[in-house]
């Protein structure tokens, strides 16, 4: 039996542990091969800036982690583009495996997963 | 139906958690089997076995030890999150060398791979809380 | 058709923007105050179209009862159930 899952980021990923939850359950769906997609809308479009250095905080580079997915089999990775430039954040900056899509796919990505669940 | 749930916030950081516990109590008498609670990222604080309920409080943990002796319902920590906690069982507690193990007796520790299998298999995965906090 | 929960303020606005047509908002904890007549999110609420529900427990303990938009239903946790065998997936908002 497989169900397929959607997980929607809304959380910048330093301020609370939420993102790192998120991104840990979306690399065990990986290794356990279920069907699983990521979704960044909100503040979570904040996980994607590339140029996060965690060097003086002494923790994991989350920026970093994130660009390893598709590494992982994820390859399902999409991004509200809306939420990216109310972030002041480009379209074009985003590592390569992440695509920007509209309401209407992320409708369509809430409506074709059998589960969803909220970070 | 089968349903799975999945809690994300402390007992002591609002309702979610305590709403959870009532949901599963309310999907149980409406005839659904509840497979498995995980609590997961902050949710892992519901199995801290020092937690003292002050009279008159909310008693969050006594409504997931309930909802556990009446129905066998699995509460899952997740390993991880747990230790970030310092949830820890016996065996985690002598790997890392803390003084003794602080995981309630109606809880059980595990990995991300239990919510995965969990949720391949439920009709239903409903999720509560996740404020950041 | 998807059940959004809504348990805060800041999830409100992101919820309503990805919610479709066919989905309904379940208000939860300090979601309840989201409804309350005459105030922003109440409008936008309103706006949405969305069939509005919220948790007797949290709108009793928050003694907003009779400030809430007439659109809401009020739901003890037996429907709450109810409602997420109608819908069969729910997204939480935190």
């Amino acid at each position: 039996m497989s169900r397929s899952t959607l997980l929607v980021f809304r959380h910048s990923p330093y301020g609370s542990s939420l993102a790192r939850a998120g991104l840990d359950l979306a690399l065990a769906a990986g290794a356990f091969e279920q069907p699983v997609s990521v979704l960044f809308t909100g503040a979570g479009v904040l996980q994607l800036l590339q140029e996060q250095d965690t060097g003086s905080l002494g923790d994991r580079n989350y920026g970093k982690n994130l660009s390893s997915l598709p590494l992982y089999g994820l390859e399902s990775l999409y991004v509200d583009e809306v939420a990216l430039s109310r972030h002041g954040l480009s379209k074009t900056a985003l590592p390569d495996a992440y695509s920007p899509v509209d309401l209407q796919f992320m409708q369509h990505l809430l409506a074709t997963h059998d589960h969803l669940v909220g970070f | 139906m089968k349903y799975a749930l999945v809690v994300l916030d402390s007992p002591s950081s609002g309702t979610a958690s305590a709403t959870a516990a009532r949901f599963a109590e309310a999907l149980i008498s409406r005839g659904h089997e509840l497979s498995q609670v995980f609590f997961f990222d902050a949710g892992a604080d519901t199995g801290l076995s020092s937690r003292v309920a002050m009279q008159g409080e909310l008693d969050t943990v006594g409504l997931w030890r309930s909802v556990a002796a009446t129905h066998g319902v699995e509460l899952v920590v997740c390993v991880a999150s747990a230790l970030r906690r310092g949830v820890i069982d016996v065996t985690e507690a002598q790997r890392h060398e803390k003084p003794g193990s602080t995981l309630d007796e109606a809880f059980s520790i595990g990995g991300l791979g239990r919510l995965v299998e969990a949720s391949a298999e439920a009709d239903r995965l409903v999720t509560f809380g996740g404020r950041s906090s | 058709m998807v059940l959004h929960t809504v348990s805060a303020g800041p999830g409100l606005a992101d919820c309503l923007a990805l919610a479709a047509p066919d989905d309904a908002l379940l208000l939860l904890g300090d979601g309840v105050y989201s409804a309350m007549s005459g105030s922003d999110t109440a409008a936008a609420l309103e706006a949405s179209g969305l069939p509005l529900y919220a948790l007797g427990q949290d709108v009793l303990a928050a003694g907003v009862s009779a400030y809430l938009l007439a659109s809401v239903t009020v739901v003890d946790f037996d429907a709450f159930v109810a409602l997420t065998e109608a819908f069969s997936r729910q997204l939480n908002w935190p």
